[in-house]
């Protein structure tokens, strides 16, 4: 579904993605981790295509094609989904208004016609439920005065919605108590399918223990410098990230 | 080159004309006294006014409406409604629909002979506005509707014809509303232009409403290019009542709007609305001002700016709290959003509070687009230009919530729509 091949990205001239190497296929689950700094952010947003970042190196092939020709929102409509780590504020734009015209752009771009606002509500409905988030919220000006837990659950629901093929959750976690992530979770776990695929990144082990990785990469100065199963996160939680780092040392 | 040019465009304006009542030749007096206002006038600091009338206007047109116009094919579709037609500035009743009964509204044209002619430039500032005063002069067959008492009524439109098709024209409308207690109105303004030729309007609306009353006054201001624009309009209020302004601003060569609201009773509501949309070479400059006279009312003023092309914005509001306007509630905030780097906006909020009791805010903000929102949309499927538009809609949109006709509501919606688009 998702190949990444020796990708290098920079930013403001400065080198963060020193050659990444990533294959996900479908039904699969990946988590990346790494100490702050690493490039696990900069990875997320390059495969949503922010561009603010310069791609000088590699290639990212998603279903086939190239990633890197697609803009934005033709990788949303491709079935890209960025969760963003810091959901933005959108003043007088409610998600329901922004999600109906998104939804339908979507749709557009896979030649369906677009939801009624009937249907539309009915879905919004059943979706709602997945991550127990309230109507009144949808309605007010998106993310504006929502709470950490809030915007997180706004961002699953938007999810829910959207339907990718390819989820990228950029620490989803971080600013989540431990009831507000386990929803959170929860309404991932819900939406995996066997066609579908998750990327988690994250900087604890602790969004792992209820979204389970098939595979956990440690990203260390641009680069994936290990790879292992679930077990790969606990030691890393045990351990922290000093020891990569030294291995990492010993081999350059 | 205006220190060479031998005769001052004052006196191009009133060379051949005649004031024959008392009110023109008041006007004219004052119109001579003051003069057009000049570069370094501080309310015309961003708008060189008289650089740019002189440079497009040469005073010598007859400006006579000779057109054959279906002007009914201008009117909204509303029969339950007034409909009153202005030709070059001079309201022409026989072409209007006057459709409220005089038990609730009285809608005439002023004559000189008439006792209403008393009842011009009483609420303008003529001693000081140049303009007011200009128009006081030139201005012929004004407007008078009066509001009866405790009625609410049925919209009134007015619809401003401009022929322009032979010559360059002039129109000097004005309109007398005279709101009494306890009554309701809503007007709606536009214009009309025929032909290529520069169009000069020179608009007065003196509004007094009184205890319990309520007037709405709504302008669409979505004119072309030949059009250089100056309106004003001066409202005074008494107890309890409300007063509306929305001013919607789309395009025109020059548009200048002076607002001036008088509040001289208690627990009044004055309300000051307004958008500018502005692409290519577009100049509008909303001069405001609310005087608080009287303690315990409350005003509110909210513009919008977008700018876009080489198109410039001026916003200018003034808020006068008096001594004895104890417990006033003033509120002032003009945000711009500027989409290109060749226009500029200007904008300065002025507060001079002489009462130590009140709440008195203002703020105002100029920025570019938050690309970080964008790219959220973007991220959602949503294309940049309609991610722009969603975003700029809800920007803009706060400012309409006085309108009530839907016509009226749509039609500047649309002209949001179509002026976010065209990129």
């Amino acid at each position: 579904m998702l190949k990444i091949e020796n990708l290098k990205a920079t930013i403001e001239d400065k080198q963060i993605l020193k050659g990444i190497n990533l294959e996900v296929k479908p039904g699969e689950v990946h988590a990346i981790m790494g100490p702050n700094g690493s490039g696990k952010s900069t990875l997320a947003s390059v495969l949503a295509g922010r561009e603010d970042y310069v791609i000088n190196g590699g290639s990212i092939t998603f279903q086939g094609n190239d990633l890197t020709e697609l803009n934005p929102e033709e990788r949303a409509r491709a079935g890209i989904f960025l969760a963003f780590q810091y959901p933005i504020e959108i003043p007088g734009v409610s998600t329901t208004n922004f999600l109906k015209t998104a939804v339908n752009q979507v749709r557009k771009s896979k030649g369906l016609k677009p939801l009624d606002a009937v249907s539309f509500l009915k879905i919004m409905k059943e979706k709602m439920k997945l991550v127990d988030i309230d109507q009144a919220l949808l309605s007010r000006s998106l993310n504006e005065g929502f709470s950490g837990g809030e915007k997180k659950r706004n961002e699953i629901f938007q999810m829910a919605m959207l339907e990718p093929t390819l989820a990228i959750l950029d620490e989803t976690d971080s600013g989540l108590d431990i009831d507000a992530l386990k929803i959170v979770a929860d309404g991932v776990n819900k939406l995996k399918t066997s066609e579908n695929a998750t990327i988690v990144v994250t900087h604890y082990q602790r969004l792992l223990d209820y979204i389970v990785p098939d595979f956990v990469h440690v990203l260390y100065n641009g680069r994936i410098v290990k790879t292992g199963d679930k077990s790969l996160a606990l030691e890393l939680e045990e351990k922290g990230y000093d020891w990569i780092k030294e291995e990492v040392g010993e081999l350059a | 080159m205006e220190g060479l040019t031998t005769v001052s465009i004052e006196d191009q304006i009133i060379d051949s004309f005649r004031a024959t009542s008392d009110f023109q030749k008041t006007s004219l007096a004052q119109f001579k006294d003051l003069g057009i206002p000049l570069k370094k006038s501080e309310a015309y600091k961003f708008t060189p006014i008289k650089n740019i009338l002189s440079k497009n206007f040469d005073w010598s047109a007859k400006s006579e409406f000779a057109l054959n116009i279906d002007v009914k094919a201008h009117f909204y579709p509303i029969v339950k409604a007034n409909h009153l037609v202005f030709l070059n500035g001079t309201f022409d009743i026989k072409k209007s629909i006057v459709t409220s009964d005089t038990s609730e509204l009285v809608i005439s044209a002023i004559t000189e002979k008439d006792n209403l002619y008393n009842s011009l430039g009483i609420i303008a500032d003529q001693k000081n506005d140049a303009f007011a005063a200009w128009n006081g002069a030139k201005t012929s067959t004004p407007l008078h509707i009066e509001v009866i008492k405790n009625t609410q009524n049925i919209p009134t439109f007015i619809y401003h014809f401009a022929d322009s098709t032979s010559s360059e024209s002039y129109s000097y409308p004005r309109i007398i509303v005279k709101s009494n207690s306890g009554s309701e109105l809503s007007i709606y303004e536009k214009l009309i232009v025929s032909g290529d030729n520069n169009t000069f309007i020179n608009s007065v609306i003196e509004a007094e409403v009184k205890d319990n009353a309520s007037l709405k006054y709504t302008k669409t201001q979505d004119y072309p290019a030949n059009v250089f624009a100056i309106e004003a309009i001066y409202g005074t209020q008494t107890s309890n009542s409300r007063f509306y302004t929305n001013t919607y601003s789309f395009s025109g060569s020059l548009i200048r709007n002076n607002i001036r609201l008088a509040i001289d009773g208690e627990n009044c509501e004055g309300h000051m609305n307004g958008i500018y949309l502005l692409d290519n070479k577009s100049h509008v400059d909303n001069n405001t001002a609310v005087d608080h006279r009287a303690p315990n009312s409350y005003s509110n003023e909210l513009y919008k700016g977008v700018l876009k092309g080489h198109s410039k914005g001026v916003f200018n509001g003034k808020i006068y709290v008096r001594p004895i306007a104890q417990k006033t509630n003033a509120f002032q905030s003009n945000n711009n959003v500027l989409l290109s780097e060749f226009a500029t906006i200007n904008t300065k909020p002025q507060l001079e509070i002489w009462a130590d009791d009140v709440k008195c805010s203002h703020g105002c903000t100029v920025g570019q687009l938050d690309e970080d929102a964008i790219f959220y949309l973007r991220a959602r499927g949503i294309s940049r230009e309609d991610a722009i538009t969603l975003m700029l809609n809800a920007f803009t949109k706060d400012t309409l919530k006085e309108v009530n006709e839907e016509y009226v509501k749509n039609q500047v919606l649309d002209l949001i729509e179509k002026g976010l688009k065209n990129e």
